[in-house]
């Protein structure tokens, strides 16, 4: 696998929450403005990167039987540093975001990265593989965020463009996110699906 | 890494252990370096909350802890610099929220006259019962500048002088119900004072 | 029902019944309870009737014409019916892009996605109108009073009898017979029991729906309701109230009924309604919600394929 695809495999291709399916309670819970989805993908992406590097650094000291425990110290150690920091510094992020940032520890993305791919790769590419799937995972974030936030409360990060009594409520509520994010799953994979059935044809056109 | 030896216990415990104490050293630095702003933002949040609710007020705030129907209510009291009791903000709450609970923080002056309020925490529905919060509706603004000895904390359609919000008559109950909790605790706290 | 879809063993005798005749069948069975809501809340029940019915047409056409790219049905009546439905569970000042957006939800969310008429599991109805109570629950919410003449498009608002009951408003609780002939605050086509109970005689007669799930449902409620009442008449309304008072006759007779949500046998049905009617109680009386009815039917849509097992009729000779 070339450098640019472990990079840009978590874009779009593995996504990590709208193809994988993994870290749905962020997606689905923090998503309802797109300021929210930024700081949440931030803190995913960081602590995703940092984990990977530790993690792909220690591959060969950690041994097997107990390396499920190892990750999570790991994982745990930098999602606390992470509440810790954004506490401090940014009050305004850490109370909308509430409980998510220390529920990054159980998001599967981050573990599941680290089983998959950081501790068999080299650090080099256990870095490109975590930001890539950071980024991804913010991608799709704002994606549910941004139809939600503008659906729902009518404005996107924060500006106000669409007057209140033209809101539809439900979309910033819990059963607006799954709606939306069962639709932007959908097209995902229409998409995918015409890019593969297109690809297809191509081989058949070259035999 | 299926192909290497099966290593011992005591190297197991070894990894573990070593893991876990440079993680535990590696956040003690970090909790070190944030006690200081996180410490100074709950205290700027806080002093924001009461000078909100004690608008004018330039004097010592007193706190104590009033144990109020089985609650334990935090009372900030205020006293001026005579001694006298200018008014106290009350962090008070309900149970009777659309969400369960919320809080606030009620201002009265010596009088019990309520000053202003202030929503600390609540998570009620966005679109309805978040209109409590002042930048959503003027909901709360209704309260500020009457005496509950005379205003009556129930929504109109149970027979008090307080307008409910639209379509979110539960969380506007649940609002006079946490005031009204703060008037009495207040009251209890005036008394208090003045032997 | 009997005639219609009685589920046994071959061999089977073919019927001259289709999804058309079924559908219109049940259009006209709502025209006595828009008769009355046209009486009472005037012009805007039309317009919303006519919105709702064109944009679930529309969207249905629209959809399969140019996403699923098959010969479209509009045709078949159910999306009328689907439209109809909608508007009668909305109150009439109800504006009318909100109708809108209730149309694309029935048709685009709620039956379409799992692959049209037949196949949705949901009532689209339904979904629309919970979609549109979560998402404008003060537009939902605002019922105007009825007024028995042609009356005008923002009349004054007053609550529900079951708001009444659940707000503890200090509003007078409209008579029996007002409830029964429809002179109570209410999504517009729900107010006349009486209107509605003559339609679902008529589905009866024509055998288009069976009498299990809206007596099973009725019934239901009527017991628990009598049960708490018997408890305790103060805190308690009377059964008979529960029965006339919100949705609960429209969507006993009308949207339980649903041939593609709602089981097959009639053991299941029975099963079907009685579930409808404890969900339906336990919401009105300890939810948050005053009325449960469409939240109860499409909890209860949820279990139609258990039910559906679980009532199998035994297979022959075993």
């Amino acid at each position: 696998m070339s450098k640019v695809k472990i990079l840009t495999k978590g874009f779009f291709k593995e996504n990590p929450s709208l193809i994988l399916v993994l870290g749905m309670c962020p997606t689905l819970a923090v998503t309802t403005s797109v300021n929210n989805a930024i700081g949440m993908g931030a803190a995913t992406t960081f602590v995703l990167l940092m984990s990977n590097i530790i993690i792909s650094l220690l591959k060969n000291v950690i041994p097997d039987k107990v390396r499920i425990p190892c990750y999570i110290v790991i994982i745990a150690t930098f999602v606390s540093m992470v509440d810790l920091i954004i506490k401090g510094f940014l009050p305004a992020l850490s109370e909308s975001l509430g409980v998510f940032i220390p529920l990054i520890v159980v998001n599967c993305i981050v573990l599941g990265r680290a089983e998959a791919f950081a501790n068999k790769n080299s650090v080099f590419d256990s870095i490109l593989d975590g930001l890539g799937m950071g980024i991804g995972f913010t991608i799709s974030l704002i994606l549910v965020a941004a139809v939600r936030e503008i659906l729902g409360a009518g404005s996107f990060m924060g500006w106000q463009f669409i007057p209140s009594q033209y809101n539809i409520l439900i979309f910033v509520l819990a059963p607006g996110a799954f709606l939306v994010l069962g639709f932007i799953m959908a097209l995902m994979r229409h998409i995918i699906n015409r890019v593969e059935d297109k690809r297809k044809d191509k081989m058949c056109a070259a035999k | 890494m299926a192909q290497k030896k099966e290593p011992s216990l005591i190297i197991l415990v070894v990894v573990l252990t070593s893991i876990a104490l440079v993680a535990g050293l590696a956040l003690t630095g970090v909790y070190a370096l944030t006690k200081g702003p996180i410490e100074l933002s709950q205290k700027q949040k806080k002093e924001k909350a009461l000078s909100d609710v004690l608008p004018g007020f330039d004097g010592t705030i007193v706190d104590t802890v009033v144990n109020f129907e089985g609650d334990d209510i935090l009372v900030h009291k205020a006293v001026d610099k005579n001694g006298k009791l200018f008014g106290a903000g009350v962090e008070t709450f309900t149970m009777k929220a659309f969400s369960g609970r919320f809080d606030l923080m009620v201002g009265f002056d010596n009088e019990g006259v309520i000053l202003n309020t202030e929503v600390i925490k609540a998570s009620e529905t966005p679109g309805l019962g978040d209109k409590i919060n002042k930048n959503k509706s003027d909901f709360a603004k209704q309260f500020n500048n009457n005496d509950p000895a005379e205003y009556k904390l129930q929504v109109t359609k149970d027979g008090g002088d307080v307008d409910a919000i639209t379509a979110a008559t539960i969380s506007s109950r649940a609002y006079c119900d946490a005031v009204q909790r703060a008037y009495n605790v207040f009251m209890k706290v005036k008394e208090d004072y003045h032997e | 029902m009997n005639r219609l879809l009685n589920v046994s063993g071959s061999p089977h005798v073919h019927s001259d019944d289709s999804v058309q005749k079924i559908m219109w069948s049940v259009v006209i069975a709502l025209i006595p309870a828009f008769v009355v809501s046209v009486f009472y809340f005037g012009l805007p029940v039309i317009i919303l009737t006519l919105v709702s019915v064109g944009c679930c047409v529309l969207f249905e056409y629209l959809i399969q014409r140019f996403l699923m790219k098959v010969k479209p049905t509009v045709s078949d009546g159910s999306a009328v019916v689907t439209g109809v439905l909608l508007a009668f569970n909305v109150p009439s000042n109800l504006p009318i892009w909100m109708m809108v957006v209730g149309a694309i939800v029935a048709i685009g969310i709620a039956k379409m996605p799992f692959g049209g008429l037949g196949h949705n599991p949901f009532n689209p109805a339904l979904v629309a109108r919970v979609f549109l109570l979560i998402a404008f629950p003060v537009a939902m919410t605002s019922w105007p009073v009825p007024v028995p003449v042609w009356g005008f498009a923002d009349a004054v608002t007053g609550p529900t009898p079951l708001g009444i009951l659940k707000e503890g408003a200090n509003v007078e609780m409209p008579t029996y017979m007002n409830m029964l002939l429809g002179q109570m605050g209410g999504s517009f086509g729900e107010v006349s029991a009486i209107a509605l109970i003559i339609g679902a005689i008529f589905l009866m007669i024509r055998k288009v729906i069976s009498w299990h799930i809206p007596v099973s449902f009725i019934l239901t409620v009527f017991v628990f309701a009598g049960i708490f009442w018997l408890i305790d008449p103060n805190q308690y309304a009377n059964p008979f109230f529960h029965v006339l008072a919100g949705g609960l006759v429209l969507g006993a007779c009308f949207m339980a009924t649903d041939m593609v949500t709602s089981p097959v046998t009639p053991l299941g049905m029975l099963v079907f309604g009685c579930g409808c009617g404890l969900f339906t109680i336990i919401i009105r009386m300890f939810g948050a919600y005053p009325e449960g009815v469409s939240f109860s039917i499409l909890i209860m849509n949820a279990f139609v394929p258990l039910i559906n097992r679980m009532c199998k009729p035994r297979t022959f000779a075993k």
